[in-house]
């Protein structure tokens, strides 16, 4: 599991260096701060992309809960002067509800994950741009949520604070999804949801949950937004995000069939994509053919892991072969007349699952 | 061999079970005994009842008409907890493992060992091991603990299956086709296994087609044919030709 990782910062590693060597500026402490910066908004709300994928289902609508929480939020501090406190609390509790709700209809309901969240990126992007007409909304120049703003868009002795925030968020959910009984849930609900019923698992409480905490996820990501571009554009804030993230777990290790994946690979998936786009600027390749390096490498990546993955796996049962074959005539001795005398024949037809 | 009847109180009894879907009656009548450490083979063909009986002892739906006794008390199972709850639990041909998680996660899903952290809670994976270790050691299979399902051969699957029913102490184990679509060598493991379970004083009830397997391993044959119970034979009693005679209706009842 570990060797997935490992390969990713591999990569990391030498992709950085490449470019490095290439042009000095892409290793200079500022633009390696502009980028934990880039990784820590983007890595927030596809941590919670992640566990829905897990699951074995996908959100699509984190980019249009972005406009939506970003302009209800916006409105909040400005035009009804509400405390920062209360307004963070308020959506975050929307998030948390339109988590809820598409939660709701994909387990009780039974709808598709897709289509669930499919019409979520249309309904709140459609009820962004009819709430605020269409127009941008962004803070005065008073300062309605200095503090709040501070800590969102600020730093600690120079690490950006949007990157610290990624990085407290991956530990618990590391710990929530590799160390806790849920986590071992998710992981069973999203390889074989009906074993985990039989288990006795409460199925779809395990996915709504996913779902949840994705929607929770994406309410911190907006707030970290809003403070970033310091105005919401309901027409674009956040456009494609979703496949940020997408793409961000699928490199990570997360497989769409469900049932794998890890907060690490996530966490690096989402680093490879921004060093990936900040790479494209340094080098002077046309801005138009970003989209195109990052689709190209995420189908190198998935393409070469998969090759990996056959090629251990073949391995594996060559090692499986060598290993089973002396023990398995030792135990027929005490087997005795159960065993009778198939285990003594070539062990070729035996292991093979 | 001892017939196990001696040893007395039956730990599952059906009395008079039938079960109606509408106008459609898909069991009448069925009166069965099992007794702690018999294996009891249920065949019949397609549409016979198997399953329906199945699924009403599995406590997936009540029957019509009749009584349930376990252990010498009459119960009525609302849904398959309750029958886990008095030990009863069914092996599924395959869909009930997760392919991604290790052995010992699969013998433990939903039911793990926790260590206590003031209010967190985190999966105790050392204890879990050692006790699917001991579990896998009793049914004197090779599997190991770390391994990953997906990697195993059909019958080290099985064992995981049947270690999950020794973790809740089952009574009373029923089988569903454990023996289809796997191969010769790993239908010898299955049978020992059951075996293992028999030596344990577990009754076990074998939903099979393959005639050899069930003539291999049951004390016992229960026949069934549209929806009751022709035949109840000790296995040296009956032979394949009478039992498949049964399962066809060649000949109507023993």
């Amino acid at each position: 599991m570990m060797k997935k990782e490992l390969g990713l910062c591999l990569l990391l590693v030498v992709i950085s260096a490449i470019t490095g060597g290439i042009n000095p500026a892409f290793l200079s402490w500022v633009n390696l701060l502009n980028m934990a910066n880039l990784i820590g908004l983007f890595g927030v709300f596809a941590l919670g992309e992640g566990l829905v994928i897990i699951t074995g289902g996908i959100d699509l609508s984190l980019g249009s809960m972005f406009a939506l929480l970003g302009v209800v939020f916006v409105d909040l501090l400005t035009t009804y002067q509400i405390a920062w406190p209360l307004a963070l609390l308020l959506v975050l509790m929307g998030g948390l509800a339109l988590g809820g709700i598409q939660g709701f209809l994909i387990t009780r309901l039974k709808m598709q994950p897709f289509i669930v969240t499919l019409c979520g990126l249309l309904i709140y992007r459609g009820a962004a741009r009819y709430y605020t007409s269409d127009s941008t909304r962004g803070f005065g120049y008073g300062d309605e949520a200095s503090t709040l703003s501070n800590i969102a868009s600020g730093n600690v002795a120079g690490i950006p604070n949007t990157f610290i925030f990624l990085i407290i968020l991956a530990l618990i959910l590391g710990v929530l999804l590799h160390r806790s009984v849920y986590g071992r849930w998710l992981y069973a609900v999203g390889k074989n949801e009906e074993a985990a019923r039989f288990s006795g698992i409460n199925t779809n409480v395990v996915i709504a949950t996913a779902y949840i905490i994705s929607g929770g996820l994406a309410a911190v990501s907006t707030v970290l937004f809003v403070f970033y571009t310091n105005s919401v554009s309901p027409s674009s804030f956040g456009n494609f995000y979703e496949l940020y993230a997408i793409a961000a777990a699928v490199l990570g290790g997360c497989s769409l069939r469900g049932g794998e994946g890890s907060i690490l690979g996530i966490v690096l998936g989402t680093a490879l994509l921004q060093v990936l786009q900040n790479l494209v600027n340094i080098l002077g390749i046309p801005n138009s053919l970003n989209f195109a390096v990052m689709g190209t490498v995420i189908l190198i990546g998935v393409l070469a892991d998969q090759q990996l993955q056959s090629r251990r796996r073949r391995q594996a049962a060559l090692e499986g072969l060598a290993r089973t074959a002396p023990r398995s005539t030792h135990s027929q001795g005490k087997q005795g007349a159960s065993a009778h005398g198939a285990a003594a024949l070539p062990t070729g037809t035996g292991d093979q699952a | 061999m001892v017939t196990p009847h001696a040893a007395g109180q039956p730990v599952l009894e059906l009395k008079g079970i039938g079960k109606e879907f509408g106008a459609i009656r898909a069991l009448h009548g069925v009166d069965l005994c099992i007794f702690p450490g018999e294996v009891v083979g249920l065949m019949g063909d397609n549409g016979a009842g198997k399953s329906t009986l199945v699924k009403i002892i599995a406590g997936n739906f009540p029957p019509s008409h009749g009584e349930i006794r376990f252990d010498g008390q009459a119960v009525h199972f609302a849904r398959p907890i309750d029958a886990r709850a008095v030990g009863i639990e069914v092996v599924y041909q395959d869909l009930a493992l997760a392919d991604n998680l290790t052995a010992a996660a699969n013998v433990f899903l939903g039911r793990e060992l926790k260590r206590k952290f003031g209010p967190l809670a985190f999966l105790d994976h050392k204890a879990m091991a050692a006790r699917a270790l001991e579990l896998f050691g009793e049914l004197r299979s090779e599997t190991r603990p770390h391994d990953l399902v997906k990697q195993m051969s059909g019958g080290q699957r099985q064992a995981v299956a049947i270690a999950r029913t020794r973790l809740s102490n089952a009574k009373l184990v029923m089988m569903d086709e454990p023996t289809a679509a796997i191969s010769v060598r790993q239908v010898e493991q299955v049978l020992g296994l059951i075996h293992r379970l028999k030596e344990q004083g577990v009754a076990v009830m074998l939903i099979s087609h393959r005639m050899p397997d069930v003539f291999a391993v049951c004390d016992r044959v229960v026949v069934m044919r549209r929806g009751e119970k022709r035949a109840d034979k000790e296995i040296g009693d009956t032979s394949p030709e009478e039992v498949t005679s049964l399962i066809t209706g060649a000949k109507e009842a023993a």
